[in-house]
């Protein structure tokens, strides 16, 4: 296995953007950060065929699942990422050692595939080619129907989700009927002594 | 082959992130990292298998991510307004 010098500095790039994503004290930083990674793997992509993809990648995940999350954070003003009290000081060094377990684990498994000798050519991933697999009523078509509703379903319980009061002023159904989720542990108590 | 290799480290680094993070928006960033994570295996594996089934694949997992992020947001924001906080520590009441 030789690899060469942009492969290296691909896979430096992404890992350490990871390990930004997951390590900085500023969410919204973490958040710059898991964009760039994106857009490095979009680039990846690129280089192994996979075009159509890439572009997905970009616009999709790069262009609205991350701006999404960002719109979240800044509205929250949750930019603070370590919140609250430490109530498990060992955490991360378990979290280090069961990830470092896992990276282990996953590169024992991929490192024994062996690929093929003569690999058919990939036409670069373009739409042309991926269009008939993806409308193909024996291939993906009523698996991308299913994901489509998906999505409508989505979308529709993120905005009941977010607005219950405008439900239950136009349906009549209280949403939440028993008010606020607090607990209660007075009257548990006084019903255990009764 | 180092594509295999580069997932398996960044789905490592995110399962290390959506487990110490305790911002609930940090968690879902991490998360987001591992499916992408297992995106690039697919479409390393696509690229050295020659067969372009695993980029529909990926065609998928990225429309079910941004599925899931429409409600996992959704519900943060939802928690938020009234909790008014995202930390995962204080949302226990369904621990025994």
């Amino acid at each position: 296995m030789n690899f060469s010098g942009v492969e290296i500095l691909a896979l430096v790039l992404l890992v350490g953007t990871a390990v930004m994503v997951v390590r900085l004290g500023n969410a919204v930083h973490a958040a710059l950060a898991l964009i760039a990674n994106f857009l490095v793997v979009a680039g990846v992509y690129v280089a192994l065929e996979a075009r159509f993809v890439a572009m997905t990648q970009i616009i999709v995940y790069a262009g609205a699942i991350v701006v999404l999350c960002l719109f979240v954070i800044m509205l929250l003003s949750a930019a603070k990422a370590n919140i609250g009290a430490e109530i498990m000081p060992a955490l991360p060094w378990v979290g280090l050692v069961g990830a470092i377990g896992l990276a282990a684990v996953l590169i024992f498994a991929v490192t024994r595939f062996q690929p093929a000798g003569n690999v058919p050519a990939l036409n670069g991933g373009l739409p042309q080619a991926l269009g008939p697999l993806l409308y193909d009523p024996n291939r993906w078509l009523y698996a991308l129907l299913v994901v489509g509703f998906l999505l409508l379903v989505a979308t529709v319980a993120a905005v009941v989700l977010v607005e219950p009061e405008r439900i239950i002023k136009a349906t009549g159904h209280a949403a939440h009927p028993e008010g606020d989720g607090e607990p209660k542990p007075a009257k548990e108590k006084e019903v255990v002594k009764q | 082959m180092i594509w295999l290799i580069t997932s398996a480290l960044m789905f490592a680094v995110g399962a290390y992130g959506a487990l110490t993070r305790r911002t609930a928006i940090l968690v879902f960033l991490s998360v987001e990292l591992m499916l992408n994570a297992s995106a690039l295996a697919l479409i390393a594996f696509s690229n050295l298998t020659g067969s372009l089934e695993p980029q529909v694949v990926v065609l998928f997992v990225i429309a079910i991510a941004a599925a899931e992020v429409a409600v996992g947001l959704g519900l943060i924001v939802a928690i938020f307004r009234r909790r008014e906080t995202t930390s995962v520590d204080d949302l226990r009441q369904l621990r025994g």
